[in-house]
């Protein structure tokens, strides 16, 4: 894992200093809310509906077991005893009190985490696949340039304010996990004529009123040059984004409105003009962050073969969790496991302080030290040996953390909605647990297969509903919660926007129309194999439709 | 009619403004201001904006049932009581010295 260096360290520590004294300040009457407000959310302090909430940065998803346990640390001494991680691959907390969060910045930068770049218009934490450095499918492990953009991108002076957020998700696998293409850039790992890897570039995609798939701007970029070419496309955006119109300020609409090409001939202009200049990325330095990502030192375990089919029988939960909690690993005789936060009826990613002190546990004795945090709102263990799964499943089962849903109906991304959040117009998570509670049975999940359903409580989609292959999306009319269902979104390498049906259910309604669908779609599959998302793209609306509203 | 709500700045707890002038976590608490108390309204925002206390002050629509006051926007109503699907407890309590008058 990346450590600290002295800049690194500096930094935070000095930003907690800073913050410290402007809480003091504030409480004191010092400073008034107008002056406060910007420079607490410069340090992931919001404002929900019923306390604040302070968001945490997990660069890329990656975490050891010792942050992880003083995450448990937070949550159990400022907190309600829980945390609850985002699509972001970040963890918030709901119920902090202002003082206490100079005390928390000052423990949490004691294991080398922040809160900086969590809020406001600059550039985002870094996502990447969650299975990065591990992956069987991977071509590079996208870690190391995911630190070198989070260096570049920290407190870069031009880019502080920008137009409106940024945010940059990358994979090293052409089987997209990250939603690259739903990021304002997406990154994707290529290999060129030559053999060298490097980046194709997406820009322009977003979730949100006005869902866009990102355009393939530069189909190669090569290691060195990928800041210079980042810095060009967040110069013309910083130029030319619309500040005029919150509503029109991402990247998206700036690249929709001057179209591909036009933006592209400026980016190439800035990028030939800086192209070769100081921010070259020096091969030595990537070799040098490269070695904080190096593989572990894996043990060779001989062939193991685990017979799924005979655990199934032994063990039918044991079974399920090898069946779709384990991810194939680059190397033999290990796997990466999901820890699914997703029990049915729970709130989808959240986690309690001692499920974060268990997964800490089970990370330092059979993952290297090493957890990632997963876009979907679930937690990963990435190197476990075959030979380990038993006991890593009976820790987790201990922890109240087994779910063997990872990738099923009942593994949903959902935002916090109007429980909790400021912005929201109507309530996620209790929709999610009736879908859950609906789809329980381990044997009717299986029977569907594969598939996404992503919740949001309003309209800017930190649920992604529009890549759901079900997508709901909550919207208040008259005083009532409603839900919209939208149907045939993909956020993987395939990206699609879903597609609205027709008119809004009540949340009563919810579980019934997903059943409908779930109905439909195993009625006219081909095959058992033909999972949902395939089986739209085959038929079309029509009877994802009729199966909603009827013949009529 | 219409009610004032906003967050303590400490606990950042919703708070509800009432009759004697003392936010409180209880919305039946509230003060109802009638269509033409417009000014004792504006009056009040003013004066709980000069303590620093409360901060994102709002004024919320509401009507008078038999079960109290009723804020029209669900929003207000899961404020008032907290998350509907609570892991463990319900809202953001104040601590003694998070209690603000004007």
């Amino acid at each position: 894992m990346y450590r600290y260096d002295e800049f690194d360290a500096a930094f935070v520590g000095e930003r907690v200093t800073q913050f410290s004294d402007q809480v003091r300040r504030r409480i004191a009457g010092e400073l008034t809310e107008e002056q406060f407000r910007p420079l607490r959310l410069m340090n992931g302090l919001y404002l929900q509906l019923h306390a604040y909430m302070l968001r945490i940065a997990v660069p890329y998803g990656t975490l050891s077991a010792r942050q992880m346990r003083m995450l448990a640390h937070v949550a159990r001494t400022y907190d309600r005893g829980y945390g609850h991680f985002t699509t972001r691959q970040n963890i918030q907390f709901n119920w902090p009190k202002l003082r206490d969060v100079p005390a928390i910045l000052s423990d949490l930068a004691s294991v080398e985490m922040h809160s900086i770049q969590t809020s406001g218009n600059c550039v985002r934490n870094v996502t990447v696949d969650q299975f990065a450095g591990a992956a069987a499918d991977e071509i590079i492990d996208p870690r190391p340039v995911a630190e070198i953009i989070r260096q570049w991108s920290s407190l870069h002076p031009e880019f502080i304010y920008l137009p409106r957020k940024f945010k940059i998700a990358m994979t090293g696998s052409p089987n997209d996990r990250a939603a690259v293409k739903f990021h304002d850039i997406g990154l994707m790992a290529q290999t060129n004529r030559e053999g060298a890897v490097g980046w194709a570039v997406y820009v322009g995609g977003g979730l949100g009123r006005t869902p866009m798939v990102g355009k393939l701007i530069n189909g190669f970029v090569a290691h060195e040059h990928l800041l210079a070419y980042l810095e060009s496309i967040l110069r013309v955006y910083n130029r030319y984004g619309r500040r005029d119109n919150k509503f029109k300020a991402r990247i998206k609409i700036l690249v929709h409105e001057e179209g591909l090409e036009n933006f592209k001939g400026q980016v190439e202009q800035e990028f030939a003009e800086i192209r070769g200049g100081v921010l070259t990325l020096p091969l030595e330095e990537l070799d040098r962050i490269e070695a904080y990502f190096a593989e572990p030192d894996y043990a060779d375990h001989g062939v193991v073969a685990i017979d799924v089919e005979r655990e199934k029988i032994l063990d039918p939960a044991f079974g399920r969790f090898l069946e779709n909690n384990t991810f194939p690993h680059k190397r033999a005789g290990y796997s990466a496991v999901t820890i699914s936060l997703k029990p049915i009826g729970g709130a989808p990613g959240d986690a309690t302080a001692e499920q974060m002190e268990a997964v800490a546990d089970l990370a330092e004795r059979y993952s290297f030290d090493e957890l990632r945090v997963s876009h979907e709102q679930n937690l990963v263990l990435p190197h476990v040996a075959l030979t380990d799964l038993r006991a890593v499943y009976d820790g987790l089962a201990a922890a109240g953390l087994a779910d063997a849903n990872a990738g099923e109906i009942t593994d949903m991304i959902t935002c916090p909605g109007l429980d909790y959040c400021a912005l929201a117009n109507a309530r996620s998570i209790p929709i999610a647990q009736d879908i859950s509670r609906r789809f329980a049975a381990p044997e009717r999940a299986r029977e569907i297969g594969k598939l996404k359903i992503k919740i949001s409580g309003c309209i800017n989609a930190c649920g992604h509903h529009h890549v759901g292959h079900i997508g709901i999306l909550g919207v208040e009319k008259k005083g009532t919660e409603l839900y919209q269902i939208t149907v045939g979104g993909d956020g993987s390498e395939d990206a699609a926007v879903g597609k609205i049906l027709g008119p809004g259910f009540v949340a009563d309604e919810v579980p019934n129309a997903i059943e409908r669908l779930v109905d439909a779609y195993i009625a006219e599959r081909s095959d058992p194999g033909e999972t949902f998302i395939a089986a739209y793209r085959r038929l079309g609306d029509a009877p994802f439709k009729e199966a909603l509203y009827g013949n009529g | 009619m219409k009610i004032l709500t906003g967050n303590e700045l400490l606990s950042g707890a919703a708070v509800y403004l009432d009759a004697r002038g003392n936010w409180r976590e209880a919305l039946q608490e509230a003060r109802v201001f009638g269509k033409d108390e417009a000014e004792a309204l504006e009056a009040a925002i003013a004066a709980t904006h000069a303590t620093g206390r409360v901060i994102s002050i709002e004024s919320e629509d509401v009507q008078m049932t038999e079960a109290g006051i009723h804020p029209l926007r669900i929003r207000e109503r899961i404020r008032a009581q907290g998350p509907t699907a609570p892991r463990f407890f319900d809202r953001q309590t104040l601590a003694e010295d998070e209690y603000v008058s004007i």
